[in-house]
């Protein structure tokens, strides 16, 4: 990704709002722009989903392949989960090998998912030692006006639920429905003009400052949390985020439930 | 070309596998604006093949080394998507979808009106979301709806369909059976209005009269892909 200007103006802009309790594109402070899942909507992946919050639009599809378990490991399948932003999502995106940027959405994404033990890995086992199921959830962004994190997150989760494990392509079996038995959701906070705001736009992101990404599970219970980006947060500050977090990713997991 | 050449995909009604005849296209939708970031965009269905094409610019060309003085550059990059094929596809680029990139960006280059943005350059993004044959040919179609919804100057869109032999027959727009069991593939990009060519890509075995038959097809296919394409320009326009 190339470094984008950071106007001043915009910096200056921002602060002004937050001043007044208001944000660049109208919203509260905590409001979460309009969401649309979909999900089977790509016919080459196994499971699939699309999310579209705002202006963000994102794909997640699963496949799986046949892999030899790791030695430690003799009874369990894996999960891997990679994100791609090319530079269809927006002027700013290059391509060329993995960014950091998109290295670390897909870590956090991965590890919220992962971490919830939403995915029995024992159930992915075919034949102990010899063949197990790996599960691959990709990311794949189309349209990025900010908040790539809780898209991929929402679309991973649904692409998950949705996955068949195409058992009779490769000849082990029967075809099944993946058991996803958890929902994790992912919320992400930026600090805006010295405030905390939820679910920021690009323009919001471009002259905020640091992020916070909480992925809780369906019980409230905390799967993953990433500070990112240059900043300094109190414990007042994150506990309020980490309210908000608690009611807004139980609205989330009712739209995939 | 597989050219197993043993399997069957023609009935004795002349009909093919999935009920076509041999001069059939396959169902086409296309919609515009469907990135909203990007300064213009297109969503094409083909059959199950399915691209997403987004436009950013005209915008400064850096490193300074690509740009030229006295026009744009256009930056083309090809890509399937790891969930667009049966297999899952290892992200990155490779050498097919290099060479798809810079035939594209060769053929579009014949026609959009670069001279009008020295310095600058045009970023064509064109992603393969599912993949079922002829992804080229969808890629590039896509893309120069996807500049037209930009506003981006061009004496005319391209039109990119193939056409190719099945079972010593030949047919239009190569369904993946066809694709991976057939015996010839003839991609072509058309100027819809002057009926000439900027894009031409061949391989497998054709004998003339074979040859000229599938470019026919191609010309005629051409027509009704470019009244789709016009169609779903002006329904954008008229929002």
């Amino acid at each position: 990704m190339t470094i984008p200007l950071v106007p001043n103006l915009l910096r200056a802009h921002l602060a002004e709002l937050a001043d007044n309790d208001s944000r660049i594109d109208g919203r509260d402070r905590w409001q979460g722009r309009e969401t649309q899942v979909e999900v089977g909507v790509l016919p080459r992946a196994e499971g699939s989903a699309r999310v579209q919050m705002g202006d963000t639009i994102v794909f997640a599809g699963v496949k799986f392949q046949v892999m030899q378990p790791y030695p430690d490991r003799p009874n369990e399948g894996g999960l891997m989960c990679s994100a791609e932003v090319r530079p269809i999502a927006g002027r700013n995106w290059e391509t060329g090998p993995p960014s950091p940027e998109s290295i670390e959405l897909g870590r956090v994404v991965d590890r919220g998912i992962r971490e919830s033990g939403c995915i029995d890995v024992k159930s992915l086992c075919i034949i102990p030692g010899e063949k197990a199921w790996q599960v691959i959830l990709d990311l794949f962004a189309i349209s990025d006006d900010g908040n790539l994190f809780d898209a991929f997150a929402l679309a991973g989760i649904a692409a998950l639920r949705s996955a068949v494990v195409p058992a009779e392509r490769f000849e082990v079996g029967d075809d099944a429905p993946l058991g996803v038995s958890k929902t994790p959701i992912m919320c992400s906070y930026h600090k805006v003009g010295g405030r905390f705001v939820y679910d920021a736009c690009h323009r919001e992101e471009l002259g905020g400052d640091e992020r916070i990404h909480i992925t809780l599970g369906d019980n409230g219970n905390v799967h993953s949390l990433q500070k990112g980006l240059k900043g300094i947060f109190s414990t007042e500050e994150f506990d309020e985020i980490m309210g908000h977090a608690l009611s807004r990713t139980s609205e989330l997991r009712d739209l995939i439930n | 070309m597989g050219g197993y050449g043993d399997v069957q995909m023609i009935d004795d009604k002349g009909l093919r596998m999935d009920g076509r005849g041999p001069g059939d296209l396959r169902e086409i939708t296309i919609e515009t604006g469907v990135v909203p970031v990007a300064d213009g965009s297109c969503r094409m269905t083909w059959g199950t093949n399915e691209a997403i094409v987004a436009v950013y610019g005209p915008m400064e060309a850096h490193p300074r080394k690509i740009q030229r003085q006295d026009r744009a550059v256009l930056d083309v990059h090809y890509n399937m998507a790891p969930f667009s094929t049966t297999d899952r596809m290892r992200p990155g680029f490779n050498r097919r979808s290099r060479e798809i990139s810079k035939v594209t960006k060769d053929a579009l280059e014949s026609v959009v009106l670069l001279e009008l943005y020295p310095r600058s350059k045009i970023r064509i993004s064109i992603e393969i979301i599912s993949a079922e044959a002829g992804t080229r040919c969808v890629g590039l179609t896509a893309a120069s709806v996807a500049l037209a919804d930009a506003g981006i100057p061009m004496t005319d869109m391209v039109v990119s369909v193939a056409s190719g032999k099945i079972n010593d027959v030949v047919v239009c727009d190569l369904n993946k059976e066809e694709d991976n069991y057939g015996e010839a593939d003839l991609p072509m990009g058309i100027l819809p209005n002057s009926g000439d060519l900027v894009f031409l890509q061949m391989d497998g075995d054709l004998s003339q009269e074979e040859f000229k038959q599938a470019w026919n097809y191609n010309m005629e296919a051409s027509n009704a892909v470019h009244k789709q394409m016009i169609e779903a320009l002006k329904g954008d326009a008229n929002q």
